[in-house]
């Protein structure tokens, strides 16, 4: 198969769950998506839906209350197929392809970096580990590194510490840090939600120049819709720890299918139209993840809702890339904008 | 930092007066003098009130009190520390004979219990929930709420007189031949004095660990690979380090103030039992030298700690 190639990473029906004083949160309730080298996966939706969850389970960084129940996550590496989920948490194997393979950046730069060491000892630790770099080349890697993202000065910055650094500055610092080794997956977690508007900019701009120059897969974990118009390729939307509605950016933005996509799309103020444009907010709030609605679980708050909504509606593949979780996706698909 | 280092050394001159000042008016105030100490109470009654007062006089003590202040500053600060009123000893020989077991007892203790304390403490954040981590919660909340006082007798019932397996008190015995030969004299005084201090410093510094690996930058370090014991030595331990640093420095003017009992408890020949006779005799210029150096002693120490910790916290600025 041609396309299986160009497949960096495959989830299957991943199922994660966190247990608290005897009780079960499915965070993660049997999500499904693909990865390519060379684009960027957008996963959208409200907080708590699962998108960290997501994330944090394809790293095995979940904390210690929690577990992969279900499913699979196969990372194509150049070497063969690894099964992530069958690794050992913290073990070598494990060890191995974190900031090697795949690596992560986090949505808060402030804290996500150790205050008490140099931003050059925080980047050389990833090469310390992953290659065979002699001291003296990590460090010209590293100048070079930081010289890639942007910073001014990189012979000197090396040997500052975070907190002399300004926001934008060390959200650089860490995707050199999370490029250091080339993976063949970046992470993002919201990277740019604690940054002010043009620093989100040169951010995203620095993520698509070094996608396009390394051929990395991106998984970016957003809830702006603006950051998915721009950047995306794919687009998973997600709900209650389900991909309810995915496809490619077209198919996603143009014609947005589930009842919960177009009512995410609504709320959104369009720039340009003034102050007199309708904003529809999704009524209601999402459900305590400890008392579930029954069977899809946007029904609560869907304006389509009828008595079949109250059984889990299956995976639907309404095009050879779009797939819709609804019972009612033939109505909206015909009637769809 | 060299500029700071010397500014606070000079803040220390005021300070240093003004608390010499406090100490003497406090001694003021307490009923009786050095003579009234000196005599016993019979031999005094047959004491003319005018024997009494020419006595008085030839100590100096019927001048006023600032008088009396103003000199023994002037002396002090001629480096003339004065007489024991109680003995008539050089207060500088006592200093040099007493010193060197108060900070031998002190240091023995304070390498103890930030060794252990910081060791444990780890240990039980790492263990968090483990049989391990509560037994030494127990242990923890035990040691740091009986006195050193009650820890100190127990101790020596048991290791010194029930097993005999050290010493029940002392320092230098005639029979010594090498420095060393009282190390087993130093275990139990050392040990006791410390025990309260591992406690706190092994409390707080499970929960500064708990807290530095709660950070979001230990996860960064997992997402890039890194081994477990370096997320936890490295990452997690070096953070946790700056406050158990500062808690050392806080409990510091405890630790001086522990030896006065633990010297007394196992007689040991330090400033601190001198401390308690010296104010038993209203011996003004004893009781004022050791004074003294108590608080510049804790002073110094906080110095020390402000260095410190701008050493091992870049974020830490001295100026």
């Amino acid at each position: 198969m041609e396309t299986d190639h160009n497949i960096a990473l495959s989830v299957k029906n991943l199922k994660t769950y966190f247990y608290t004083n005897n009780r079960c949160n499915r965070a993660v309730n049997g999500v499904s998506f693909d990865i390519e080298k060379g684009k960027t996966l957008c996963i959208v939706g409200e907080s708590g839906c699962g998108k960290s969850v997501t994330a944090s389970t394809i790293m095995q960084l979940l904390p210690r209350l929690s577990r992969i129940e279900e499913g699979s996550i196969t990372y194509h590496s150049d070497a063969g197929d690894i099964d992530i989920e069958n690794l050992e948490r913290n073990g070598q194997k494990m060890r191995a392809i974190r900031g090697s393979e795949i690596a992560m950046i986090f949505q808060d730069p402030m804290t996500a970096l150790n205050p008490v060491y140099t931003i050059g000892f925080q980047i050389g630790e990833s090469l310390k580990y992953h290659t065979d770099l002699t001291r003296k080349q990590i460090r010209d890697k590293t100048i070079d590194l930081l010289r890639d993202m942007g910073i001014s000065l990189p012979e000197q910055r090396i040997d500052e510490y975070p907190h002399q650094y300004s926001g934008g500055m060390r959200q650089r610092a860490m995707i050199a840090m999370a490029m250091s080794c080339n993976p063949k997956i970046l992470i993002a977690d919201e990277p740019t939600t604690a940054l002010d508007v043009t620093i989100q900019a040169q951010i995203f701009e620095l993520m698509d120049r070094l996608k396009e120059k390394h051929n990395t897969a991106i998984m970016l974990i957003t809830h702006d819709m603006g950051v998915v118009a721009e950047l995306a390729d794919d687009v998973a939307v997600m709900y209650m720890g389900n991909i309810v509605e995915a496809g490619t950016i077209d198919e996603v933005l143009r014609t947005p299918t589930h009842p919960y996509t177009r009512a995410l799309l609504d709320s959104i103020p369009v720039l340009g139209e003034g102050k007199n444009q309708i904003i529809e907010p999704i009524p209601g709030s999402t459900p305590d993840p400890y008392q579930r609605p029954k069977g899809c679980q946007f029904a609560p708050r869907c304006t389509h809702y009828s008595e079949q909504c109250d059984i889990m509606p299956a995976e639907t593949q309404i095009s050879e890339t779009h797939r819709i979780m609804c019972w009612k996706y033939q109505e909206f698909a015909t009637n769809g904008k | 930092m060299l500029t700071y280092v010397i500014r606070r050394i000079l803040i220390l001159i005021p300070m240093l007066l003004i608390i010499s000042f406090l100490v003497y008016w406090g001694l003021e105030l307490t009923p009786g003098d050095a003579v009234s100490h000196l005599i016993n109470p019979e031999a005094a009654g047959r004491m003319s009130a005018e024997q009494l007062n020419d006595l008085r006089e030839s100590y100096g003590l019927n001048k006023s009190f600032i008088e009396r202040y103003g000199i023994w500053l002037i002396n002090v600060l001629q480096g003339n520390f004065g007489h024991s009123l109680a003995g008539g000893v050089p207060i500088a020989d006592i200093f040099l004979d007493r010193l060197p077991a108060t900070l031998e007892l002190s240091f023995v203790a304070l390498f103890f219990s930030t060794v252990m304390g910081s060791i444990l403490g780890t240990i039980s954040a790492l263990k968090r929930g483990s049989a391990v981590d509560s037994g030494l919660t127990v242990v923890g909340m035990l040691g740091v709420s009986i006195p050193e006082l009650f820890f100190g007798l127990v101790a020596l019932l048991i290791f010194a007189l029930e097993l005999g397996w050290l010493p029940v008190g002392g320092r230098l015995l005639p029979s010594y031949t090498s420095y060393w030969d009282h190390v087993p004299n130093i275990v139990l005084p050392a040990l006791v004095l410390s025990l309260m201090m591992t406690a706190g410093v092994m409390r707080y510094s499970r929960s500064s660990m708990l807290d530095a690996l709660s950070r979001e930058f230990i996860t960064t370090a997992r997402s890039k690979g890194l081994p477990e014991w370096r997320i936890n030595l490295l990452h997690g331990f070096r953070v946790a380090l700056t406050p158990v640093v500062v808690l050392i420095g806080f409990r510091l003017p405890v630790l001086i103030g522990g030896t006065v009992i633990i010297e007394q408890v196992f007689q040991w020949p330090g400033i601190g039992n001198e401390f308690i006779s010296s104010v038993r005799g209203a011996d003004y210029p004893l009781v004022m030298m050791i004074a003294l150096f108590s608080v510049f002693a804790v002073l110094l120490a906080s110095l020390i700690i402000d260095v410190l910790t701008a050493l091992i916290d870049p974020r830490v600025r001295l100026s």
